[in-house]
């Protein structure tokens, strides 16, 4: 069982309900109902990964899709890589009004086909009433960059990309 | 007599309070459903004086959507910071606080509030939430999750998804709820005994196994990825049955009209889902189960109708709209013949500013310029814009949407749909129909919504109230709070 840390939790106990519960102020409940631990869950420990791309051997020049939980969702197109870093665009063909969260996870291998290592393009909308007024417009059309992280310079020379997250409405 | 006058008032308080209980309540939600689809839809289905079922609801009125920003107190607090974007409006319902657009089941300064659903089930109430969206969608998840961003779905945490600094200054713990993958805290915390929706591909098979130790009968698999059907539905028993039907969000429902041998139509429609959700909470308990069953709390929700809204298909809309007021009309069923049901109608927002238009005539969006003010010499109307008789600009207003200009990616036209009055010749999409629909944008907008409400204490839904009395009024109706 994992316990939750550093939890803030309301402790207002407001009773009296039927005629304040015409009003703006809804009576509060105790806090006693949430559960704020959740048996048996291993707690990330970091970025994530997907396992496809540890799996894979991409032959020299090649750019290559990795399997991730949102493959039904989305195209990759425009995939380029020139040796310092990879492009693209990621159009996500789901339900699309916002493009809340998106991940593009880059594998980079060597002459073997040796995963090197990973690195990754993060989008993340602002939601807290479109104050931003470039991320306020429906996007189904994302490119993204990633580029190969200094130490394998000059040793990347295949590249798989993946999704590990994406969430869209 | 001041004791006497006490004594009656208290009498009368307790009389009204009772009147005002309820055995069961169904909640039902037209995710961005604002007063103009609900005239839509009947004229088009039911024509202009028609009704539809949630339209005979006994108790109807508006309600407010507005969010707050950031670290804002409550309404009344010297804090309170209102935000005129909408959303953020499950919280508001199921936890009775203002809070900021992404926050689920948290405050605006990301204190963690307990949900309607957390505490029926606390109380021995069984529990039902269904959704044609991912169950881990906003709606669907503020009942059942606390999160500080609704991004933070699953199924892997990521930090940009789920933390916010702007709330919280420094990163949380992984092990802090607030920042738990929905999927997870879903497949785990036990909130819902009937689950029903789409959104598959956030649950893994660490979570299969979390929801079958809870003893839930699992439809499909999430281990294999595989959907369940209507077929599985209908076979469903047990008192706990978690079933996603689609790995995303579910099919709208014109398209499995149209395609009925598809994979797709084999997913239940939203009234199968509810009839099947109140099957299962009313179903009396077998050998071995618990014998807590008091009543039940059911969240339905009809998400389809804000995401066809987003995109301006009011085809699709449409179509939504009728699947979920099919819905309604199951709902309405059970509790005219239950007794003892408070039945709830209403949406989050308003999306995307439908509306229906004189036939034969155009919306701005499709005119070269405003409408026309030129009568500012009269005393009566001389406010400052002066401009001539405006017109279609042909660059603009390429014909009718779902007709003669449907291939014009930048067409504002119209759609247009035949009614039950029309000639039998009139088709959709023909300038002869009846029903002239246009949108204001692609997105939310802060226009009251519409409320139906019939059963014990529907009467407290007439009228406009805010959002966050629908949490005093269904916690009140169920004993949850007092």
């Amino acid at each position: 069982m994992i316990a939750v840390s550093g939890l803030a939790l309301s402790g207002l106990i407001v009773w009296g309900v039927n005629a304040a519960a015409r009003t703006a102020h809804a009576p509060s409940a105790p806090p006693f109902a949430v559960a704020t631990t959740l048996p048996g869950l291993a707690a990330p420990t970091g970025e994530p990964q997907l396992a496809s791309i540890a799996r894979m051997h991409p032959t020299t020049g090649a750019v290559v899709p990795a399997a991730g939980p949102f493959d039904d969702r989305f195209v990759l197109q425009d995939l380029r890589f020139d040796g310092a870093r990879v492009t693209g665009v990621v159009d996500v063909t789901s339900d699309v009004s916002e493009v809340l969260e998106l991940q593009v996870l880059a594998g980079f291998y060597d002459a073997d086909g040796a995963l090197l290592g990973t690195d990754r393009f993060v989008h993340h909308l602002t939601d807290d009433g479109g104050t931003d007024p470039t991320t306020g417009t429906p996007q189904e059309h994302t490119a993204f960059s990633i580029a190969v992280p200094a130490e394998f310079a000059g040793r990347a020379l295949s590249v798989s990309l993946g999704v590990p997250v994406l969430v869209n409405e | 007599m001041v004791a006497g006058t006490a004594g009656a008032a208290s009498a009368r308080d307790d009389a009204r309070d009772n009147r005002n209980r309820a055995a069961n309540v169904i909640y039902l939600l037209g995710d961005g459903m604002g007063r103009t689809h609900v005239t839509a839809a009947r004229e088009r289905y039911y024509g202009t004086d028609g009704k539809l079922s949630m339209e005979t609801l006994p108790s109807q009125g508006f309600i407010s959507t507005y969010a707050v920003k950031k670290l804002s107190g409550q309404p009344g607090s010297k804090t309170f910071q209102p935000n005129a974007v909408t959303a953020s409006a499950a919280t508001a319902r199921s936890s009775g606080v203002k809070t900021y657009n992404a926050a689920l089941g948290v405050n605006a300064t990301g204190t963690v509030k307990p949900t309607i659903m957390e505490l029926a089930k606390k109380s021995g109430l069984r529990t039902g939430n269904v959704s044609t969206a991912e169950i881990t969608d906003a709606t669907p998840a503020g009942q059942l999750s606390h999160a500080l961003a609704r991004g933070c779905q699953g199924p892997v945490y990521s930090s940009a998804a789920c933390q916010d600094l702007a709330i919280t200054g420094t990163a949380l713990p992984t092990t802090d709820i607030r920042v738990t993958p929905i999927a997870d805290q879903i497949a785990r915390n036990g909130t819902a005994d009937v689950i029903l929706g789409g959104g598959l591909g956030r649950f893994d098979a660490v979570d299969e196994e979390a929801l079958t130790d809870q003893g839930y009968s699992v439809l499909g698999s999430p281990t294999t990825q595989t959907v369940a059907t209507k077929t599985d539905l209908a076979s469903a028993s047990g008192a706990k049955v978690f079933g996603l039907f689609n790995t995303g969000n579910l099919t709208i429902e014109k398209t499995k009209q149209e395609k009925p041998t598809s994979a797709e139509a084999q997913e239940p429609t939203l009234s199968e889902m509810t009839s099947k959700a109140i099957a299962l909470l009313t179903q009396k308990a077998s050998k071995g189960e618990s014998k807590t069953k008091k009543g039940f709390y059911l969240q339905i929700e009809g998400a389809l109708i804000d995401k066809r809204s987003h995109a301006n298909d009011a085809a699709q809309t449409l179509g939504e709209m009728k699947a979920f007021d099919d819905a309604v009309k199951i709902a309405k069923d059970f509790a005219a013949k239950d007794g003892n049901t408070l039945v709830i109608v209403t949406a989050d927002h308003e999306c995307a500013g439908f509306n229906i238009i004189e036939k034969g005539t155009f919306t701005n969006a499709e005119a070269s310029a405003p409408p026309a003010n030129v009568d500012s010499g009269n005393p009566a109307n001389n406010s400052t814009p002066i401009r001539p008789r405006n017109s279609k600009d042909a660059t603009r207003s390429a014909g009718i949407i779902n007709g003669a200009g449907s291939t014009d990616p930048k067409n504002f036209g119209p759609a247009t749909f035949r009614v039950p009055t029309d000639a039998a010749h009139v088709v959709d999409g023909s300038p002869e129909a009846g029903l002239w629909l246009s949108y204001l944008s692609g997105n939310h907008t802060g226009a009251d919504v519409p409320v139906y409400a019939y059963g014990p204490g529907s009467d407290q839904l007439n009228g406009t109230i805010d959002n966050i009395a629908l949490f005093g009024i269904v916690g009140h109706a169920l004993q949850l709070v007092s």
